[in-house]
C-alpha cells in the first residue's frame, strides 16, 4: 500500500521533476552513467514497451522460480523505516537532488536490470539443483531453499544500496547557492545515505541468519568491490568517471576492470553463493562464479552499445557513460575524440554528446563492442552447458540470446 | 538544589530507567540516591573542578579523582593501562587491514583517516577489559585472550568509525577530534563508499571470527545504527514520548554497540547465557552513562576539549537529555524544540535556559543511575584487576572532559 501511494506521489509530480530539471541544466542531478540504462528502462514503460523477447524471456522465467523478483523488494518497502523515507522523499519532490531519479527507477520497477539479478540468482539455483535432505528449508514449488532465495535478495539489496549510495551528491563550495537549494541537497545526501545504510544492514542481518559464515564472508567481499568500484581512473567532480588517455592503458582492460568491480562480482560472487548453499563442491561453484560475472559484463556491454544503436530510444544530446565500450574502443581507434572528452574533466555534463554519438556511431566502437558481448555471452553459455537440461537452465539460456537481441 | 529532590522528577527518572527494558531495576530507597546527589556538588562546579585536577592529561583521566561518594579504594586503576599490550595497536591493526583489502590509494586513505591514534578507543578498551575478566571468571586465573577476542574488540573500533564516517557526511560537520572531518577533505561519494568500504572489511572480519551467534550479533549493531539515526530526523509532539523517543534513539545509536560488541566478547570467552546477559547489561548501561555525559559535555565543555564545535547538538536541531529536562521548567523550549532551533536566537536561548535549569544536573544524575547499575553488574564477576578496571571504568565515563 505504501509503496503505491509513493508510486503515485512520484508519477504525479514524475513530469514535474523532469521538466524542472530540464530547466536547470545544473548538471548535477543527471543520471549516474551506469544506470542510464536502468532507468530509461523504466521511462520506457510509458513510452512504449520493451522488446517482446526480452519481455517474454524474463516473466516466464519469473513463473519458474515462483513469483515475479520485484517483489523481493516489498519487504522492504513495507518497513517503518522506509515509511519515513517516503516521507522525507516528499520533502524532496521538487528539488534536483538525484535520490528521487534513483527512487524512480527502483519503485517503477520496469524491465530494468535491478530486478533481473535476484532472478538470475534463482534460476541459477535451480538449475543446479540442490543436495539438501531437509524439507523444512526447501521452497518446494520453487525448486529452491530458502537460504537462496535470501541470498538473491540480498544481491539486489547490495545491489540497489549502491546504487543510492552512488547517487550522493558531492557538495563543494561554489555547486549550489547557499539557502534552500543548498538545504535540498544536504537534506537530499542525509537520506540518500540512510536508505542505502538500511539496505546494508538488512544485508547483514540477512546474512548472518544464514548461519554460514562462508557465505557471509564472500558477499561482504561484493560490498568491498563495489566500493572500490567508485575509485577507478579519472573523476569529474561529481565522481562520474571519465576514461583514461588510450595511450595508458588497453580499452578491454580499463573496462573489463571498471565492469567487474561495479556489479560483476557481485553476480558472480552471488551465484557461486548459491550454488555453495545448495550443497555443490567449491570447482563447481567456481564454475557458477564464472557464469555470473560474464553475464553481467554482456549485460553491461548491452547497456553500453543502446546509445548508438540505430533506431535507439536514447534521445540525441543526453548523457551517456564515458566509459562505456563503445567510447573506449573509438578512442583506442582514433585517439583525437580524446579532446572532446577532456572538456568534461571537471564535469562530464560538459561535453558535447550528441557530437560524440554521432562520431562513435560511424565509428568501430559498436561492432567491437557487440563482439565484446558475444564473448562475454558464450562463456556464460558455456558455464550451462555443463548443467543438466531442465526449465531453469532454458530460461537463463533465453535471457542471454534475448539480450543479444536487445 | 532542593528542586532536584522534588518528587515529579524521581517518579520520572525512575520510569526513564525502565524504558531501558531493563528487568531489574534496583528498588532501593530513593532517599540513597536523593542523598548522594545531595553530597554532589553542582555537576558544571564538578566539571570545572576536574578539568583543572586534569589539565593536560588527556587518556589517563582515571588519574581525575574520583567525584562520588566513597568512591572505590581502587580508583588508581587505569583500564587503559591494563590492557595497552592488546590496545596500544589497534589502529596500526585495522589500517594494516584497510590495507590488504584495498589497491586504491584514495580509498585506503579516506578509510583510515579517523584511525590515527586520536580517538578514545573506549569501545575497543571495554572489549579487552571484558574479555580479560571473562577469562579470570571462568577459568579462575589469568588467561590470555584469543586472537578473536582481541579480533572483536578491533571490528568495534571499526565499525564505530565508519558511522562516524557516514554521520559527518549527514551532519555536514567541520571537525572531529580536532582536525578537519573527512567530508570537508574528500568528495562526499567517496567518502560514502569509504565507510561502506570499511563496514565490508569489518563484515569480512566477523565472517572470519566463524561464530554463527557472533555474526548474528554484531549485524544487530548495523542495523541499531541506521535506526537510531533515522529516529534522530523525526521527533515526537509531547514530552513523555519525547523522553521515550529519546532514550530509545540513544541505545541505538551508541549503547548498542558497546552492549553488543560486549556480548560477543562473552560468547568467546565461552560465557553460560547468564553471564552474556550480563556482559550485554553492562555495556549497555556504560554505553547510555556515556552518552548522556556525551550530551552534556556538548553544554559545559569548551570546544577545544571536544575537538569539535560547542553547543552542536543544538546546532543540528537536536534536543538532548539536558534540552528535554529543562523543558519541565521552561516549557517555552517546547516551541524551540518542535521547530529544532531553526529560528534566529534559539540555539542562544535555549543554551542560557538549560544552564539556568536543573536539567544538567538532572542528566548527570541520570548517566550516574546507569554507571551505578553498570558497576553493580561488574561487581557479580569474579575480583581481578580486570574486573576492578570495569568498575573504574564507570567513573571515568561519568567524570570525563572530553
Amino acid at each position: 500500500m505504501l509503496s503505491s501511494k509513493v508510486n503515485r506521489l512520484l508519477a504525479q509530480r514524475g513530469p514535474l521533476i523532469a521538466r524542472s530539471m530540464t530547466a536547470r541544466s545544473a548538471g548535477v542531478c543527471q543520471a549516474h552513467l551506469h544506470t542510464v540504462g536502468a532507468q530509461r528502462g523504466a521511462v520506457s514503460q510509458h513510452a512504449q514497451n520493451p522488446k517482446p523477447d526480452w519481455t517474454k524471456a524474463v516473466s516466464e522465467a519469473e513463473k519458474i522460480v515462483g513469483y515475479p523478483t520485484s517483489f523481493l523488494n516489498l519487504r522492504w518497502l513495507l518497513s517503518d523505516e522506509i515509511a519515513n523515507v517516503a516521507l522525507h522523499l516528499r520533502k524532496l519532490v521538487g528539488s534536483n537532488h538525484p535520490l528521487l531519479k534513483t527512487a524512480k527507477g527502483l519503485l517503477y520497477s520496469g524491465k530494468n536490470n535491478m530486478q533481473a539479478w535476484g532472478l538470475i540468482v534463482l534460476l541459477l539455483s535451480k538449475a543446479a539443483g540442490h543436495h539438501n535432505v531437509n524439507e523444512m528449508e526447501e521452497d518446494k514449488a520453487a525448486g529452491v531453499l530458502h537460504s537462496q532465495r535470501s541470498l538473491a535478495e540480498v544481491t539486489e539489496m547490495i545491489r540497489t544500496s549502491h546504487l543510492v549510495h552512488k547517487g550522493l551528491v558531492n557538495i563543494h563550495p561554489g555547486l549550489v547557492e547557499e539557502g534552500v537549494a543548498l538545504n535540498d541537497m544536504t537534506f537530499g545526501n542525509k537520506i540518500a545515505l540512510l536508505s542505502g545504510d538500511y539496505l546494508l544492514s538488512n544485508c547483514c542481518v540477512e546474512l548472518a541468519a544464514l548461519r554460514n559464515q562462508e557465505i557471509t564472508e564472500l558477499m561482504s567481499s561484493a560490498v568491498r568491490d563495489l566500493t572500490e568500484s567508485e575509485f577507478v581512473g579519472q573523476r569529474d567532480q561529481q565522481n562520474n568517471p571519465v576514461p583514461s588517455h588510450p595511450s595508458e592503458c588497453s580499452p578491454v582492460d580499463e573496462w573489463t576492470l571498471r565492469s567487474e568491480l561495479s556489479g560483476g562480482r557481485l553476480l558472480g560472487k552471488s551465484c557461486e553463493g548459491t550454488l555453495r548453499l545448495g550443497g555443490h563442491s567449491k570447482e563447481f561453484s567456481q564454475e557458477g562464479y564464472k557464469f555470473g560475472k560474464h553475464l553481467a559484463l554482456a549485460w553491461q556491454a548491452c547497456l553500453d552499445m543502446e546509445p548508438f544503436l540505430p533506431g535507439s530510444q536514447h534521445s540525441a544530446g543526453t548523457a551517456f557513460s564515458l566509459v562505456s565500450a563503445p567510447v573506449l574502443f573509438h578512442l583506442q581507434y582514433d585517439s583525437s575524440l580524446y579532446d572532446l572528452i577532456q572538456v568534461g574533466a571537471e564535469n562530464v555534463h560538459d561535453v558535447d554528446y550528441a557530437k560524440i554519438q554521432s562520431i562513435v556511431s560511424k565509428g568501430p566502437g559498436l561492432a567491437m563492442t557487440k563482439r565484446l558481448r558475444q564473448e562475454h555471452a558464450q562463456k556464460a553459455m558455456e558455464v550451462l552447458a555443463a548443467f543438466e537440461q531442465n526449465d531453469a537452465r532454458t530460461a537463463l539460456s533465453n535471457i542471454i540470446v534475448a539480450m543479444g537481441e536487445l | 538544589m532542593a528542586c532536584l529532590g522534588s518528587v515529579r522528577l524521581c517518579a520520572r527518572v525512575e520510569k526513564l530507567c525502565q524504558i531501558g527494558q531493563n528487568a531489574q531495576v534496583r528498588r532501593k530507597a530513593s532517599s540513597v540516591r536523593l542523598k548522594q546527589l545531595v553530597d554532589q556538588p553542582l555537576t558544571r562546579s564538578a566539571v570545572k573542578s576536574c578539568q583543572a585536577a586534569a589539565a593536560g592529561s588527556s587518556r589517563l583521566l582515571s588519574s581525575v579523582r574520583s567525584q562520588q561518594p566513597g568512591s572505590l579504594p581502587e580508583y588508581r586503576i587505569d583500564p587503559y593501562q591494563l590492557v595497552d599490550d592488546d590496545l596500544k595497536n589497534v589502529h596500526l591493526d585495522v589500517q594494516e587491514e584497510l590495507r590488504r583489502h584495498t589497491g586504491h590509494d584514495e580509498l585506503y586513505t579516506i578509510a583510515q583517516y579517523y584511525f590515527d591514534g586520536q580517538g578514545k578507543c573506549l569501545r575497543p578498551m571495554l572489549c579487552l577489559l571484558l574479555s580479560h575478566a571473562l577469562n579470570f571468571h571462568i577459568h579462575k586465573k589469568d588467561v590470555p585472550l584469543s586472537d578473536k577476542q582481541k579480533r572483536v574488540a578491533m571490528i568495534a573500533e571499526m565499525v564505530h568509525s565508519a558511522s562516524l564516517i557516514h554521520d559527518d557526511v549527514i551532519d555536514c560537520s567541520d571537525f572531529r577530534r580536532g582536525k578537519p572531518s573527512v567530508n570537508v577533505l574528500w568528495n562526499h561519494k567517496k567518502v560514502a563508499m569509504s565507510g561502506d568500504f570499511i563496514l565490508a572489511v569489518a563484515s569480512i572480519l566477523i565472517a572470519r571470527i566463524n561464530n554463527d551467534d557472533v555474526t548474528i550479533c554484531l549485524g544487530q549493531v548495523l542495523t541499531d545504527l541506521v535506526q537510531g539515526e533515522f529516529m534522530q530526523l523525526g521527533s515526537k509532539e509531547t514530552e513523555n514520548e519525547r523522553f521515550t523517543h529519546y532514550l530509545t534513539k540513544t541505545y541505538r545509536k551508541t549503547a548498542s554497540l558497546i552492549a553488543n560488541y560486549l556480548k560477543a566478547e562473552s560468547m568467546l570467552a565461552g560465557a553460560d547465557e547468564g553471564l552474556t546477559e550480563l556482559a550485554f547489561q553492562y555495556g549497555r548501561n556504560v554505553g547510555l552513562a556515556f552518552q548522556l555525559v556525551d550530551d552534556l559535555l556538548d553544554f559545559v565543555a569548551s570546544s577545544s576539549a571536544l575537538g569539535k564545535p560547542a553547543a552542536a547538538d543544538l546546532k543540528l536541531g537536536l534536543a538532548t537529555a539536558p534540552v528535554l529536562f529543562a523543558c519541565e521548567k521552561y516549557p517555552e523550549l517546547n516551541a524551540m524544540i518542535m521547530r529544532r532551533f531553526q529560528e534566529p536566537g534559539d540555539v542562544e536561548h535555549a543554551f542560557e535556559l538549560v544552564h539556568k535549569s536543573q536539567g544538567l544536573e538532572q542528566t548527570q544524575f541520570l548517566a550516574r543511575k546507569h554507571c551505578i547499575e553498570a558497576q553493580r553488574l561488574a561487581e557479580r564477576i569474579a575480583e581481578s584487576p580486570y574486573q576492578k578496571g570495569l568498575l573504574v571504568v564507570t567513573d571515568l565515563v561519568l567524570n570525563r572532559m572530553k
